[in-house]
């Protein structure tokens, strides 16, 4: 990295459909409701946009193949459109290009998109997406990240009740969440004796399957101000890469993420971040699985390898906590819509710098995080919000 | 002299007991368990496990120069299951691999014909495997009787345990047992005429001129392996013979079943397992006629500790059989999920199981590359066979995956040599996989799509 983002890009406008079974939906429609929705909040019309990124994950029925599904969506047409997929970390990483683009002065008013329509197919979960014929075959996306927990749970002595208070907290935050697909309450009793799905993952320990859309868009600093007072600046941004089959790498210990660590790394150089724990005020980590948010306070710098089970145990990460994570109920409450999830999370900071998150709001927020995790955990994006 | 270098069975691990095939009938039961192949195991998949164990070192799997396998159910009527299993050893392929089928005596034939092969010089070493996944039909008594098992023999002139000295064959077309092409379970005729006309008569009669021949008495028989078509009228047959009741190598009916051809192997090795120098050992096969071999102990021969497999798994109801069964039988198609091309390109890894070893920072991984994943080096990466033993690094319990009998046990594994290896656990009861079991790989059917079945490796706890 040879310069920072920092302070050189906006956000000036956030926009998110209901995350849930949008079976009624289709893909453009979601597609569109989002793009309308952040381009009234930017206070600005689709012409004045320079250029687009979308973020789909898995194309379907002919939806999210490529940059014609946004210009079709909201017939933005003749100009740049961009496509980008990076496992579930898609949504970030959609918003990091098209960081880039505008901090380099290439366009002044983008549109990030994120988009996913997962219900509209048969099958259950997210299974095989990809999988080489024999050498992954059986594995799951709960199965993946499970072979990491098992590992987990086996060296720090944690069991299941330690992964349950993090469903626990997402629930009854996502409760407060109007845009949340499940806003109910659980209680860990009910976490610990839901059905299996992947051992240590029972039901309550996954994220949902769920539906949804939400956009932002995003201008040059210097030119914020004439579209609202209240932007939100880009403070950093990193994304990194390893081994799409940890599975097959020797010596690898299975229990965190160390792209997560990196890109944190990255994004806390360019924010000037030497303290995450003290110096952000809110989180948005990617909890796909509920053990996969401890490891995420892990690597993300906020408490030392294996001590996550405490920092969410002593309540450090709940909404009245140290650093509130997920305050809009992760992608536990919300689902995991992958293109989407990210731009949900960009959605979620850039709502509760604002002030604008009611009954969910932090006090006073001046920093914020976005982290979003794809693959087996191969591919890691970090996004840093601030007040400017 | 040629003869037996080599011997192994293979017996699967579940266990189906008799009286749940009886309740789910409301029949008799005939007690005891039956030996039955878990759904992801063949007469293919049996084979192989038998034959790794004689191939376990790489000198022997270099000098073998043909392969054999001997079966009824075979799952291709034309593929030939024996290369594919050769190939699963890491064979040569400049070698001669056969299927022989057809009968209850391909396994003795397939035997016979290794010997001559060797004899004649055509061959230096054969590995001859018989293997059988038979299917009695529901609330059949032949549902109860039957079981599954393997076996593989290796035959050669060097270091050889038990020398053939002589062989007698007969051939008869009588009709008691058999399976047509379109049928999908053995039909057994059974009467008091059946058993006399076919078994005991074309059995009776081999082995007398076989003793005749070699100028041999029955009381100078050590060990009398016999084929029994329902474990117990070999008991009838050695009577008429005169042998003593005591030298008939025990069919395993209470805990396997009437295994079909691998039957005669599985009882000359438990013979060989227990036979000293200079013992006899007649082996009588029988189907659609007879065959008899009779081998004499060399003393080459050592004494090899009767091992018992104690991990066996119960089935746990008749409902999960049929399952298990109709899954090699049936699976639903998965969809095309591979071409040939991709077959082709990747058998070293898939198949054979090769690594790739980087000769810069000594780091063994799989699947092979040309480019190291420790140090990117890109020159001196050989290849080497993957081990195929380790223990558990970590697992999960699947509960989504399809599959006949729920959780689906996947494992990262920690191969020796540290490289790393991900796959199925199989013939384990979930409740019990732990991190750090030792574990040892195997060929299992995966599934069906494109028209195939899919073999690939999974691992089971030792």
């Amino acid at each position: 990295m040879t310069e920072s983002i920092k302070d050189r890009v906006a956000i000036i406008g956030v926009g998110c459909t209901k995350f849930g079974d949008n079976f009624d939906l289709s893909y453009e429609e979601m597609a569109a409701e989002a793009a309308f929705l952040a381009l009234k909040d930017a206070g600005i019309e689709a012409d004045q946009l320079g250029a687009a990124w979308l973020g789909t994950f898995s194309p379907g029925q002919g939806h999210g193949k490529a940059s014609v599904s946004l210009a079709d969506a909201i017939r933005l047409y003749n100009r740049p459109i961009t496509r980008v997929e990076n496992f579930c970390a898609t949504g970030t990483d959609a918003f990091r290009n098209a960081s880039m683009a505008v901090a380099a002065g290439i366009y002044d008013v983008v549109l990030v998109l994120g988009v996913e329509k997962l219900k509209d197919r048969p099958a259950r979960g997210l299974a095989s997406e990809g999988n080489h014929a024999y050498q992954h075959d059986g594995s799951t996306a709960p199965g993946i990240f499970a072979l990491a927990a098992t590992r987990y749970l086996e060296e720090f002595g944690i069991e299941r009740d330690a992964l349950a208070k993090v469903a626990v907290k997402n629930h009854y935050n996502g409760s407060l969440n109007p845009k949340a697909h499940f806003q109910m309450e659980v209680t860990e009793e009910q976490v610990l004796s839901a059905p299996m799905v992947a051992y240590p993952f029972g039901l309550f320990d996954c994220c949902p399957t769920t539906d949804g859309a939400a956009a932002a868009i995003i201008c040059r600093a210097d030119i914020a101000g004439r579209f609202r007072d209240d932007y939100v600046l880009v403070k950093g941004l990193g994304l990194s890469v390893t081994s799409g089959r940890p599975w097959f790498e020797p010596g690898y210990n299975y229990t965190g993420f160390q792209a997560t660590s990196t890109a944190a790394l990255e994004a806390y150089q360019m924010a000037g971040i030497k303290d995450p724990l003290k110096e952000l005020d809110l989180a948005e980590v990617h909890d796909c699985f509920t053990w996969t948010e401890l490891s995420n306070y892990e690597d993300l710098g906020f408490c030392k390898k294996g001590e996550g089970a405490h920092f969410v145990g002593e309540g450090r990460s709940s909404l009245e906590g140290d650093l509130p994570v997920n305050t809009s109920g992760g992608l536990k409450s919300s689902g995991h819509p992958i293109g989407a999830s990210g731009v949900r999370m960009i959605y979620e900071i850039t709502t509760q710098l604002r002030g604008g998150a009611g009954a969910r709001q932090v006090r006073d927020p001046k920093l914020g995080l976005v982290h979003n995790l794809g693959g087996p955990g191969s591919v890691a994006c970090v996004v840093i919000l601030g007040q400017p | 002299m040629v003869g037996i270098t080599d011997y192994a069975s293979y017996v699967p691990r579940y266990r189906l007991r008799r009286d749940l095939i009886a309740e789910q009938w409301g029949a008799k039961s005939l007690g005891g368990s039956k030996a039955v192949a878990n759904f992801d195991e063949d007469a293919l998949t049996q084979a192989f496990e038998a034959a790794s164990r004689v191939i376990q070192r790489p000198e022997l799997s270099d000098s073998v120069d043909a392969l054999y396998f001997a079966s009824t159910t075979s799952p291709y009527w034309q593929r030939a299951a024996s290369s594919f299993i050769a190939a699963a050893c890491d064979l040569r392929e400049e070698i001669e691999t056969l299927d022989f089928g057809g009968s209850l005596r391909a396994g003795t034939g397939a035997l016979r014909s290794a010997v001559n092969a060797v004899s004649s010089g055509s061959n230096s070493k054969v590995l001859v495997t018989a293997s059988d996944v038979r299917e009695g039909a529901p609330e059949s008594v032949e549902e109860q009787i039957f079981g599954d098992a393997a076996a593989a023999l290796v035959v050669g002139r060097e270091r050889i345990l038990a020398e053939l000295i002589d062989q007698a064959s007969l051939a008869s077309d009588f009709f008691d047992e058999w399976r047509r092409d379109r049928d999908r379970y053995v039909t057994s005729l059974t009467s008091r005429y059946t058993t006399e006309r076919g078994y005991l008569a074309n059995v009776v009669s081999v082995a007398q001129r076989v003793l005749k021949s070699a100028d041999l008495k029955p009381e100078q028989i050590t060990f009398v392996a016999l084929s029994s078509p329902d474990g117990r009228a070999h008991r009838v047959a050695a009577k008429k013979i005169g042998f003593a009741p005591e030298k008939l190598v025990e069919v395993p009916l209470d805990d396997g079943g009437v295994t079909g051809t691998p039957l005669p192997f599985s009882l000359l090795c438990k013979a060989l397992d227990l036979a000293k120098s200079g013992d006899f050992i007649l082996v009588v096969s029988y189907g659609d006629g007879a065959d008899a071999l009779l081998f004499r102990v060399t003393d080459t021969k050592q004494p090899r500790p009767q091992t018992r497999d104690s991990l066996t798994l119960e089935v746990p109801s008749y409902g999960i059989y049929r399952r298990f069964r109709d899954f090699t039988r049936s699976a639903a198609e998965d969809g095309a999920v591979i071409s040939n091309v991709m077959f082709e390109k990747e058998e070293k890894q898939n198949v054979r199981l090769y690594a790739t070893r980087c000769m810069n920072c000594d780091t063994l991984q799989f699947p092979p590359t040309g480019v190291c994943v420790k140090c990117r080096n890109r020159e001196g990466l050989q290849e080497v066979r993957l081990p195929r033993r380790g223990t558990i690094f970590t697992f999960t319990k699947d509960y989504l995956y399809a599959a006949p009998k729920l959780p689906t046990v996947l494992a990262v594994l920690e191969l020796e040599e540290g490289a790393r290896f991900y796959c199925q656990v199989t013939d384990i009861d979930p409740d019990k996989v732990k991190i750090g079991q030792n574990v040892e790989l195997t060929l299992r059917r995966l599934k069906e799509g494109g028209g195939m079945h899919h073999y690939y490796w999974k691992c089971r706890p030792v």
